[in-house]
């Protein structure tokens, strides 16, 4: 099918109004918030579930590439078409489907951003959990393929563990429902299959995301240390304590001081990192868990331990944590940020041989991270107008993954494969575990048209 | 087909002589449905489970896998059954890293040794360590550092159960209320998958997106795909305070009403459940000293820091006396563990008396629990069916054992299952029949009623499994 039939089969399905073809268009869907670009052939904008079972069959008649986007913000090329093809921007399918409090549930679509949905939620008392630092522009459709995570994981758990069904569109526009608001419905899990997914095996075009009711209450404190050793080792016996807080972050010197210059925080610019650490739930007893992780902060050398007094003081920590990632732009003009995770106990030993292989790379590094499930985040810095800085990022970026996977660890804890780490994903896989899981993708898309090249490596290419 | 002589042979040379059983004294103890297998053999490890289902390929026999039995009646009977593959030498636990929150076992560790593993210096266990029941074989862990913590998983038939049957059947219990279910609380697994290739995915971490999830497709996938051979999992610390609260009601209003009241709030229970007379008589076998239970009886397990149970106890014996509560017991930690050990064994305590039982598996969204409930006890009494109810109240699930005696029972509880299954897909739920007489399974809808993603199930069975294998047969809409 050439473009402009294309272009004319998709505006009979969604209106000519909703469909991008334009050089302008395909430039702007040409990238996201990862370092690679490629542009799509279409971009279309469907209203309804029916509209995206039509694209697809379309798709899958005339053999056409096809991937979702939501706000393209994820960190691994998931959502750049590399084959071309279409792209379905479900920007215009964001709405609320239904809310029912009485069954904790919340049914939306995947366009709808995650920080408007869980606004909305508050207002009622209920929380959605899964909070990525991307919250603000991400989806929930693009959290749904990533599987995407957030400080709050540590307890609550990741996207995954708060989708409990969906309506999905299979590669030849078929409609199915996963999952439900019972969770246990019999048969496979395929709700928890397609999380995490990055669009290789189906769209959804309905979540059923789980709620929580709202903690009673929260005790927000910072603490900071002279060292990076200290503020690891904190992390690790806070949990071996028995104390599982909401969450437990960790930035370092140089993410404080960016985000100083940009959100005064108050964050000391001479100390080694600061720890953000949460506490939520019921009241009783949550001042004696406080005081316990204050000792164990004590014990490990912390200059000053401080308590968010009101929710206003809250907010600004929270502020400070989730601006981070954009402060860095201020140091270089571009970040490439890792996404290893390791265990835990393994945190100060894989920072301190994260921080030599920058050295070793000649490349600034910031810290900023879910140190209570030990997901690192470590934002490379560089200028990627330069092509020897970007060239030894890539290289740098590949050896702390592999830091990770011989720690125990694995290469991607939130962002995803994508493009990104295609190769890096023998450090964690053999070549049947990926036979395997092309086998699971051959079950769903046989003709490998659903976002292709990314997630699995080809057969040819694993063998290095 | 393969001569019996060289099939035990060629067995034996993987597994070795001893762990290739075909006597029928022994074959037939692993019967499924009354289908006895040819053969059963006990793997010693991973490699050799891949060793074994390789040759199965080769040979065409089918296999269905076998931890400690306790779910081996679930599902359809295999259209055809060769080996049964034990996992009962496969019971070391490879990896407890307590300071990391995270256990990785074989799938034939005992869940009780799990637990007993786990347990602080001073015996201070998530289980009764005083009552756990062990014969010699099993390999009771004796060695153990100053751990305390605790795998937060409440199977059904925790004394019998295996953590790979657990991870394979997708048990949960009371208590799943709080620490949510096995499908959130595992974090890798390795399986030999039907071709016989040692699969592994996921690993340590609590977060850990690279690839699919396998994980979650494993999690109750009841042996339709593959063995389960290793999996790790998320430990929490023990609650430094355990209670159970019991309260017994002579009208279900009452009872729901107090449940109703305790969702209102922004306590956190471990476990609010409700059982009819005859749940709570094989549970205490034994009477609690001062408590009479009602109609219904409301346990409440409280798991967490003391003044937080101390809130609990006090706010809910407040809503209850409100409710018109009867009775009220409070069970310290001593009882606590054994109460809901034998919560756990409700089934197995049914079965002692009523082995030609029906034991149902009722799920709903939750808001409907009352009315399924009210429904189920209409129904059963309309058709006069003894029987057991059990719900987990705050989850949406409602065990029910039929306890039917005679053949003239059994069209009276078949045309009631019927009904309730009409009832729970009406409310967008579904049932499952976990155990049934066999020559009844036919008439019941074993996995209750198959749902539009069917047509994706069949593809994950065809394309993973196209030999079938794997338990054939046996598993949602005979997959």
């Amino acid at each position: 099918m050439d473009r402009q039939t294309l272009v004319q089969r998709l505006g009979e399905i969604v209106g000519a109004e909703h469909v991008l073809s334009s050089d302008m268009d395909l430039e702007l869907y040409s990238y996201d918030s990862s370092l690679e670009k490629a542009r799509p052939d279409v971009v279309v904008m469907p209203d309804t579930t029916e509209e995206v079972s039509k694209i697809m069959a379309l798709a899958h008649a005339g053999k056409i590439p096809i991937l979702g986007r939501g706000s393209g913000t994820n960190l691994t090329g998931g959502t750049i078409p590399i084959k071309g093809g279409i792209v379905v921007h479900f920007s215009r399918m964001n709405r609320i489907v239904e809310v029912d409090f009485p069954n904790r549930t919340v049914t939306v679509e995947p366009g709808i951003i995650t920080l408007d949905l869980q606004t909305e939620m508050l207002k009622d008392g209920f929380v959605y959990a899964p909070d990525p630092a991307s919250q603000k522009v991400s989806t929930i459709g693009g959290n749904f393929g990533e599987d995407s995570g957030g400080p709050h994981c540590l307890k609550y758990g990741t996207t995954s563990n708060h989708i409990i069904g969906a309506e999905v569109v299979l590669n030849d526009g078929t409609v199915v429902q996963t999952g439900g608001k019972s969770q246990d419905k019999p048969g496979y899990d395929l709700t928890g299959l397609l999380v995490g997914s990055e669009g290789t095996l189906a769209l959804a075009t309905k979540m059923i995301l789980k709620l929580i009711k709202s903690p009673e209450a929260f005790k927000t404190m910072t603490a900071i240390f002279e060292t990076i050793e200290d503020g690891a080792n904190t992390v690790s016996e806070i949990i071996s304590e028995g104390i599982i807080p909401a969450t437990l972050e960790m930035m370092d010197n140089i993410v404080m001081k960016a985000v100083e210059k940009t959100i005064k925080v108050g964050y000391p610019l001479d100390a080694a990192c600061v720890l953000i650490i949460e506490l939520d739930g019921m009241p009783d007893g949550m001042d004696k868990k406080a005081e316990m992780i204050m000792e164990i902060c004590r014990r490990n050398n912390v200059r000053e331990v401080k308590l968010a007094k009101d929710n206003a003081e809250r907010a600004i920590l929270w502020a400070g944590r989730k601006g981070a990632f954009g402060s860095v732009g201020q140091v270089r003009p571009s970040y490439l940020c890792c996404d290893g995770t390791v265990p835990r106990t393994k945190l100060p030993e894989v920072l301190a041989k994260v921080i030599a292989a920058g050295k070793e790379w000649n490349l600034p590094i910031g810290n900023v991270f879910h140190a209570g499930d030990g997901n690192l985040h470590p934002l490379i810095m560089f200028d990627e107008r330069d092509p020897d800085e970007l060239h030894r990022v890539h290289k740098l970026s590949s050896a702390i993954l592999k830091i990770c996977a011989d720690a125990g660890g694995t290469i991607s804890g939130e962002h995803g494969v994508g493009l990104e780490k295609l190769k890096e994903i023998h450090f964690v896989f053999s070549e049947a575990d990926l036979e395997y899981q092309r086998n699971i993708k051959q079950a769903f898309d046989p003709e490998s048209l659903l976002n292709p090249g990314k997630m699995i490596p080809e057969a040819e290419e694993a063998v290095q | 087909m393969a001569d019996p002589a060289q099939m035990t042979d060629e067995l034996a040379a993987i597994v070795g002589q001893d762990f290739v059983k075909t006597d029928p004294t022994e074959t037939t103890q692993f019967s499924i449905d009354g289908i006895v297998p040819k053969a059963v053999v006990y793997p010693k490890n991973t490699r050799q489970v891949s060793e074994v289902v390789k040759y199965a390929n080769s040979k065409n026999l089918a296999i269905v896998p076998w931890g400690g039995g306790s779910k081996i009646t679930m599902g359809h009977p295999p259209t055809r059954l060769d080996l049964v593959v034990c996992t009962r030498r496969m019971n070391h636990m490879k990896d407890v890293d307590v300071s990391n929150l995270t256990v990785t076992v074989e799938a034939g560790v005992k869940f009780l040794d799990i637990q007993a593993r786990l347990a602080t210096e001073d015996d201070r266990c998530y289980l009764p360590l005083e009552d756990l029941i062990t014969d010699g074989n099993e390999m009771i862990c004796s060695d153990r550092s100053h751990s305390g913590c605790f795998l937060p998983i409440d199977p059904p038939c925790p004394t019998r159960a295996t953590i790979g049957g657990i991870i394979a059947a997708d048990s949960s219990g009371p208590r799943r209320l709080l620490y949510t279910l096995p499908r959130d609380l595992i974090l890798g697994i390795r399986f030999v998958a039907a071709d016989g290739e040692i699969i592994g995915s996921g690993g340590k971490t609590v977060k850990n997106v690279s690839g699919y999830d396998i994980s979650k497709l494993m999690v109750g996938s009841a042996g339709s795909l593959g063995i389960l051979c290793e999996m790790t999992l998320r430990l929490l610390p023990l609650p430094e305070a355990m209670e159970t609260l019991l309260f017994s009601f002579d009208a279900f209003a009452d009872a729901s009403g107090f449940i109703d009241r305790i969702f209102d709030t922004q306590l956190l229970p471990a476990a609010v459940e409700i059982m009819n007379r005859n749940a709570f008589g094989k549970i205490m076998r034994g009477a609690v000293s001062g408590f009479q239970a009602g109609a219904f009886v409301v346990p409440v397990a409280l798991e967490a820091f003391q003044e937080a149970v101390d809130r609990m106890r006090n706010e809910m014996k407040k809503m209850a006396a409100e409710s018109n509560a009867t009775a009220e017991a409070v069970l310290p930690e001593t009882e606590h563990r054994p109460f809901w050990l034998a919560v756990g064994d409700l089934n197995p305590s049914v079965a002692e008396n009523h082995p030609g039982r029906i034991t149902a598996r009722l799920n709903y969204p939750v808001a409907a629990w009352k009315e399924i409930i009210e429904y189920a006890e209409a129904a059963l009494e309309e058709g006069g069916i003894d029987h057991t109810l059990l719900a987990h109240a705050g989850s949406g699930v409602c065990l029910i054992n039929l306890m039917i005696t005679g053949n003239g029972d059994r069209d009276q509880a078949a045309d009631a299952v019927s009904k309730l299954l009409k009832r729970c897909l009406k409310s967008h739920g579904n049932l499952v029949i976990e155990q049934a007489p066999v020559e009844m399974k036919q008439k019941l809808p074993i996995w209750g009623e198959a749902g539009s993603d069917l047509v994706v199930m069949k593809r994950i069975k065809q394309t993973l499994d196209p030999r079938n294998v794997m338990s054939p047969g046996r598993y949602v809409a005979g997959l």
